[in-house]
């Protein structure tokens, strides 16, 4: 198992947030999380990325526990929402800095820069850019590490028709590399082609786990998105 | 005028959420308690320390004065002039009254700083006895020594580089702090092996040096030295690490930019200004020192102005170094926890 998650919990005054969560996730798995706004989907990804602390419950990731996070960091690459860059630097500093965090190798910016189209705007200050291109950058910036556990959170969210195109096409080819990806959404029949397993939450509770082709005949969608 | 009405009702509400509006209740009630401190007239409050010499024959008229007027002058005999200087280094005396060399039967007074409030009020009101005891005869004082050379520009000086000091800890650092949570950038670079501890050094680091630069700008510009450079540069050190660590904690403490400022601001001046008027007012004199910024304004004035040196004020140096470190803990804590992060 390449994640093991048992008795995940997190409560905002004990009503909103996540419920005891347990699930595995096997190697290559592109993982869609849905549910509509505020059944815990962010909740649950920003955990595994340690943006929040559990409440309770144990996370291993590639057999390394969550806490130990300068270990965990390596495994996992979270690419939020809201793209969270140093706006008045230059898209090849904010690599280059997180490269030097990481002790990368220099030249894998130059590789990033390359793999996501990104070589015409390296110079570019982050927020003259659009919200597309923050987003690619702020996905390059996750794979510097090159880490096997790849968690999205909203990646589409406040894209246009094209731009979402071309995150899938991103998701898509990350998932073709081997990579493990959880991504969340609230717009299942957008991931009907593109994930190989569908996670539900509902009010902070998981309420579906299977195959795409199973959830879309059940009753949590019918439910749910009817 | 509809539109106007609700834009301004909404920046109201804006202010109101992100506690800018507080300062607008908070300056009021500093400036009034600052004032009320200030203000004291009665008592004991604003009496002069005189010293005057055992082995001196003082004219009778002189020693009569001052008893009379024991309510606002307290006399304090020393046995020479060594004495007397060494309890005015000591500040326990405002000057001393001595022979005066160049005009043999009329006295000089020793003071610390010829531009100070203390000697303005020691000769006014030897000026006023004398007036009341023997008419227009000439003044007692004939002249004023000081034991610190130095005019009024540097006797500013303390309470200039206090204010650097303070601008960067509580004002700078915190709306940094604040900035990086705020836009996530902090969470970005916990997704990188850095450790919280590192983060949090490097933050002390460039508050530091934003501050070693800011006072060594000052003293370049206005060419102002001091005789102590290794004491001096060790507390603006200290200063720096505790008012650096002040300013991280009080980032920690607040969700964005707009609530550090406001923090920020509540903290700076009551940290700037009872230090720095503690010189006159007594009764500042005495609260100030529970503030860390009279731990350091009180080094920086005694090494600029009066040549002091840190032997005598490790305590001071001590104590700032263990508030900085303790503040700087409280950050690790809350950052561990990712306060409102």
């Amino acid at each position: 198992m390449q994640l093991e998650i048992r008795d995940l919990t997190k409560l905002y005054d004990q009503k909103r947030g996540l419920l005891p969560t347990s699930f595995d996730v096997i190697k290559g798995e592109l993982i869609a999380v849905v549910g509509h706004n505020g059944a815990g989907k962010s909740t649950l990804l920003k955990m595994l990325a340690n943006w929040i602390l559990p409440d309770s419950g144990q996370v291993l990731i590639d057999g390394i526990d969550l806490r130990n996070r300068t270990a965990v960091v390596r495994k996992v690459g979270f690419i939020p929402e809201v793209p969270n860059l140093f706006d008045f630097f230059s898209v090849e500093y904010n690599l280059k800095l997180f490269a030097a965090l990481f002790q990368t190798p220099l030249l894998r910016v130059d590789e990033v820069l390359r793999e996501f189209n990104m070589i015409p705007f390296r110079k570019n200050k982050v927020q003259v850019l659009s919200k597309g291109l923050k987003q690619r950058v702020n996905i390059g910036r996750a794979l510097l590490a090159d880490p096997p556990v790849l968690l999205f959170d909203e990646p589409t969210s406040g894209l246009d028709f094209e731009m979402t195109k071309e995150i899938y096409r991103l998701l898509i080819g990350m998932h073709d590399a081997g990579k493990t990806i959880l991504f969340t959404s609230h717009r299942p029949e957008e991931i009907k082609s593109l994930a190989t397993r569908i996670m539900v939450l509902h009010e902070g509770r998981l309420v579906f786990d299977g195959p795409p082709q199973k959830y879309f005949q059940s009753e949590v969608h019918e439910n749910l998105y009817a | 005028m509809r539109n106007i009405f609700i834009l301004a009702f909404n920046d109201l509400a804006v202010a109101l959420k992100n506690k800018t509006i507080y300062l607008v209740l908070f300056i009021p009630l500093f400036v009034f308690i600052s004032l009320g401190l200030l203000d004291r007239t009665d008592g004991d409050v604003n009496k002069i320390k005189i010293g005057l010499i055992q082995e001196y024959a003082y004219a009778p008229e002189i020693t009569r004065s001052v008893k009379a007027a024991e309510k606002s002058i307290e006399v304090t005999w020393v046995k020479n002039e060594e004495e007397g200087t060494r309890l005015l280094k000591e500040h326990k005396i405002d000057g001393v009254l001595v022979k005066n060399e160049k005009t043999p039967g009329s006295l000089a007074l020793l003071v610390l700083k010829k531009e100070s409030l203390p000697t303005v009020a020691i000769v006014q009101s030897f000026s006023a006895l004398q007036k009341a005891a023997e008419g227009s005869r000439p003044s007692w004082i004939s002249d004023i020594r000081a034991l610190y050379a130095g005019g009024v520009q540097r006797q500013t000086l303390p309470t200039w580089i206090l204010m650097l000091v303070l601008l960067v800890g509580f004002i700078i650092l915190p709306a940094q702090v604040a900035e990086e949570k705020e836009k996530k950038l902090l969470l970005a670079l916990l997704q990188t092996p850095i450790r919280e501890v590192q983060w949090l050094t490097a933050k002390l680091i460039m508050g530091m040096v934003l501050i070693i630069i800011a006072v060594a700008f000052l003293h370049l510009l206005c060419r102002f030295g001091t005789v102590n450079l290794f004491g001096y540069i060790a507390f603006i050190a200290a200063g720096s690490y505790c008012f650096s660590a002040f300013g991280i904690f009080l980032g920690f403490l607040c969700r964005n930019q707009a609530s550090a400022r406001t923090l920020g601001v509540v903290f700076y001046l009551p940290h700037l200004l009872p230090s720095a008027l503690s010189d006159v007012s007594q009764k500042l004199t005495v609260v100030a020192p529970f503030l860390p910024s009279y731990q350091l304004y009180r080094p920086l004035q005694s090494m600029l102005l009066e040549d002091g040196r840190i032997a005598d004020m490790s305590f001071d140096w001590l104590y700032l170094v263990l508030v900085g470190t303790f503040l700087f803990y409280l950050s690790y804590v809350l950052m561990k926890k990712r306060w409102l992060m």
